[in-house]
C-alpha cells in the first residue's frame, strides 16, 4: 500500500514537474508565435513615409526573422529602412519588434504588404516559414497632377451644368448692354454738366445779385455787399472761364481774363478791385454805389454769356 | 466812395516817404542789371528790420549788389568772408591791452555797420555762426564785460552756396529761421547778360554810387510802415497759409500731409505780416492785400518748410509745396 502510494505521489510530482516545465511554453504558443502588426499614420499624402511595427513573441529556443517583402509583392510600398529589436519579457520567451519604414505610393486604400516569418532552432536550421497578411491598410491621397509642376490636390473637372456654348452669348450679351448703358450715362452727365456750366453759371450769378441787392434794400451794410458780390463774380468767373478765382488774387485773375482775351475785361476788374478796397482797405460805399455796383455786375454777366454764346465756348 | 480819413491821410504820405525807393532803384540800376526781385527784397527787409539769406552760385553780382545798396543808403557796409578757421572775437571784436595805461580796451569787430555781408556763412564753424545769429537777434554785442547795441539800420544778408556743401557746417533750422527771407538769387536772362557783359568788359574805373537815401528816410518809412491797414481777413489769410504748412490736410491737400516733414513756424506768420506790409509801402499803398502776402510768401517760407522723404522721392522742393499750398488756400 505505502509503496503504491509511493509511486502514485511520485508519478503525480513528475506530472506537476513536467506541467510547470511546459506551461510557458504552450501559454507563449511555442508552436505559433503572436503576432501583432501596427501601422502609424494610416492616412497619408502620396509620397510620405508610414512606420509599421511587427512585433512577435516566440519561444526563446528558437529565433524569428521577418524577411524583406519582394518588390514584386510590395505594391505601393517602398521599402525605406528595417529595424529589428529584441527583449525577454518573461522567461523562456522572447520579443522581436521589426519595425519597417515604407514609402506609400499609389492612391486609395492600400492594405499592407504581406511579409514571412522564419523560424529557425537554436542550431540555426531553419524549421518553418509562415506568411502573414496584415488586415491593416493606410489611405493614401494623390496630390499632383499630370504635370508634376504644381502639387495640389486633383480635383475632377467641374462639369457646367449649362454648356459652355450656351453661356457665353448670354455673358457677352450683358457686358456690352453694360458697357452701353455706361457710355450712355458718361455722355449724358458730360451734356447735363457742359449745359449746366454754360446756362447756369451765369443765371445762377444773376439769381444770387438779385437776392443780394433785395438784401441791400433790406437794410443790409453796403461793405457785406461787396463782399458777397466779389464772391458771386470769382464763382461766375471759376465756373464760367475754367479759372481758379477763388484762390487767385485779383492781380492773377486780370492776368488769367487778359490772356483769354475776355470781353467786359475792365468792367469786370474794375469791380473786383472796388470789392478789394472794400475788403482790404475800410473803404465804406454807400448804398447808392453799391447798387450801381450790382446793376454793373449784372450787366457784366449778361453781356459775358452774350459774347461767349456769339463765340466759341471757353476752354 | 469813402476810405477811411485816417488812411487817405497814410495814403498821402506812404506816397511821399516811399519815393526815396525809386531813386535808390534807379542808382542801383545804373551799376545792376536786372536782379530787380533781389533788390526789392532787400528794401522790404531793410525796412521792417529783417535779414535775408541770399542764395545763389558764384558770381552772380550778390556782393555787388549789397554794396552797392549800402552806398546808395548812405550806411556802413562791412563784408565778412567766413572761413572754418574763424573766431567769434573776429566778428564781433575783443578786448586789446593798452601796456600805456595797462587797461583793456574793446575793439570792435566788423559787426559794427549797418550792412553786414556774411560771406559764405555756412564755411565757419557753429560758434561763429551763433555769435552772428545772436547779434542779429539782440541787436547788441559784447564784448568782455561790456555790451554794446548795434547801430540802426542794421541787416545781415548772409550768402550760401547752393552746389559746394564739402568742409561746410550747415544752418541748423533754428538759426536758419532768424532769417526773414531767403532770397534764391538766379541767373541773369540773355539780355541782361549781354549788357551785363559789355558794361563790364572795361578797365576803366567805375563813378562812385551816389548816396540818394539817408538812414532817415527809412526810419521814417518804418514808422509808416507800422500803421499800414491790415484788415482781418488778410490776417486770416497769412495765418490759413502758414497753418497749412504745418497741417495741409485741413485744407484739403491730404497728398501734401506725407511730402512736409515740418512746417512753418510763428515766426513765419509775423514775417509774413512785416514783408507784406514792406510789399505794400513799396507800391505805395496804406494797406496789405492777399497779393501782397502772396509776392513774398516763397521768399518767407521756403526756408521754414522741410520737405519729407517722399517729397525728396519725387523730387519736390518747398517752393513746390509752396505753391500748392497757394494755389488751393482760398483767398479772402
Amino acid at each position: 500500500m505505502n509503496a503504491r502510494f509511493e509511486r502514485l505521489a511520485a508519478g503525480l510530482f513528475f506530472l506537476l514537474l513536467l506541467a510547470v516545465q511546459v506551461a510557458p511554453l504552450k501559454a507563449d504558443g511555442a508552436s505559433q508565435p503572436v503576432v501583432t502588426v501596427t501601422v502609424t499614420p494610416d492616412s497619408v499624402l502620396v509620397g510620405d513615409r508610414i512606420h509599421c511595427t511587427i512585433n512577435l513573441r516566440h519561444p526563446a529556443s528558437e529565433t524569428v526573422t521577418v524577411e524583406n517583402t519582394p518588390p514584386a509583392l510590395a505594391g505601393a510600398f517602398e521599402l525605406i529602412s528595417k529595424k529589428q529589436l529584441s527583449s525577454a519579457p518573461r522567461a523562456g520567451s522572447r520579443k522581436e519588434s521589426f519595425e519597417f519604414e515604407y514609402a506609400v505610393f499609389g492612391a486609395g486604400q492600400q492594405p499592407l504588404p504581406p511579409f514571412t516569418v522564419t523560424h529557425c532552432d537554436g542550431a540555426g536550421t531553419i524549421t518553418k516559414k509562415v506568411t502573414y497578411s496584415p488586415s491593416s491598410s493606410v489611405f493614401v491621397r494623390a496630390l499632383t497632377d499630370s504635370t508634376m509642376h504644381e502639387l495640389r490636390p486633383i480635383k475632377p473637372p467641374l462639369k457646367p451644368s449649362i454648356p459652355l456654348l450656351l453661356i457665353m452669348p448670354v455673358i457677352l450679351g450683358a457686358l456690352g448692354t453694360a458697357g452701353v448703358v455706361l457710355l450712355l450715362l458718361f455722355l449724358v452727365k458730360r451734356f447735363v454738366r457742359k449745359s449746366a456750366e454754360d446756362v447756369d453759371s451765369g443765371q445762377v450769378a444773376q439769381r444770387k445779385l438779385r437776392k443780394l441787392g433785395s438784401s441791400l434794400s433790406a437794410g443790409m451794410p453796403p461793405h457785406e455787399c461787396y463782399e458777397e458780390l466779389s464772391n458771386i463774380m470769382r464763382t461766375f468767373l471759376e465756373t464760367h472761364y475754367r479759372i481758379s478765382a477763388l484762390e487767385a488774387v485779383t492781380q492773377e485773375i486780370e492776368r488769367d481774363l487778359k490772356k483769354l482775351g475776355v470781353a467786359g475785361f475792365e468792367s469786370i476788374m474794375n469791380l473786383l478791385k472796388q470789392a478789394d478796397l472794400v475788403k482790404f482797405a475800410d473803404s465804406r460805399p454807400d448804398a447808392e454805389e453799391s447798387r450801381q455796383s450790382l446793376h454793373k455786375a449784372s450787366e457784366v454777366i449778361k453781356s459775358t454769356r452774350k459774347s461767349t454764346r456769339n463765340s466759341n465756348p471757353p476752354e | 466812395m469813402q476810405h477811411a480819413v485816417e488812411l487817405e491821410e497814410l495814403g498821402a504820405e506812404i506816397v511821399d516817404a516811399s519815393s526815396f525807393l525809386e531813386r535808390a532803384e534807379a542808382e542801383l540800376s545804373l551799376r545792376i542789371i536786372g536782379q530787380r526781385d533781389v533788390i526789392r527784397r532787400i528794401f522790404i527787409a531793410m525796412l521792417v528790420n529783417g535779414h535775408i539769406l541770399l542764395e545763389g552760385v558764384p558770381g552772380l553780382a550778390k556782393t555787388l549788389i549789397i554794396s552797392t545798396a549800402a552806398a546808395a543808403m548812405n550806411l556802413k557796409f562791412q563784408r565778412i568772408q567766413f572761413t572754418p578757421d574763424m573766431l567769434p572775437a573776429d566778428l564781433v571784436g575783443t578786448m586789446i591791452y593798452n601796456p600805456k595805461d595797462m587797461e583793456f580796451y574793446p575793439r570792435k569787430g566788423p559787426v559794427f555797420a549797418n550792412i553786414i555781408l556774411a560771406d559764405e556763412i555756412n564755411r565757419s564753424p557753429a560758434k561763429v555762426q551763433s555769435a552772428l545769429l545772436e547779434a542779429m537777434q539782440e541787436r547788441q554785442v559784447t564784448i568782455g564785460s561790456q555790451t554794446f547795441p548795434l547801430q540802426e539800420p542794421f541787416m545781415v544778408l548772409a550768402t550760401q552756396n547752393p552746389i559746394e556743401h564739402e568742409g561746410t557746417y550747415l544752418l541748423p533750422e533754428a538759426q536758419v529761421d532768424r532769417f526773414m527771407m531767403k532770397v534764391i538769387v538766379d541767373y541773369p536772362s540773355y539780355d541782361e547778360e549781354l549788357e551785363i557783359m559789355i558794361r563790364s568788359a572795361t578797365t576803366a574805373t567805375r563813378a562812385p554810387v551816389k548816396a540818394v537815401v539817408q538812414p532817415e528816410d527809412i526810419f521814417r518809412a518804418r514808422a509808416l510802415i507800422d500803421r499800414i491797414y491790415v484788415d482781418q481777413r488778410v490776417q486770416h489769410y497769412i495765418v490759413d497759409l502758414v497753418v497749412a504748412t504745418r497741417n495741409p490736410g485741413l485744407y484739403g491737400m491730404t497728398e501734401l500731409q506725407a511730402m512736409i516733414e515740418y512746417g512753418a513756424s510763428p515766426r513765419a506768420s509775423i514775417f509774413l505780416l512785416l514783408a507784406a506790409k514792406a510789399h505794400a509801402f513799396l507800391h505805395h499803398r496804406p494797406y496789405i492785400t492777399p497779393e501782397d502776402v502772396k509776392a513774398i510768401a516763397y521768399d518767407t517760407l521756403r526756408h521754414r518748410i522741410r520737405p519729407g522723404y517722399e517729397a525728396e522721392a519725387d523730387n519736390m522742393k518747398s517752393d513746390d509745396i509752396i505753391r500748392q499750398i497757394l494755389q488751393n488756400v482760398q483767398v479772402p
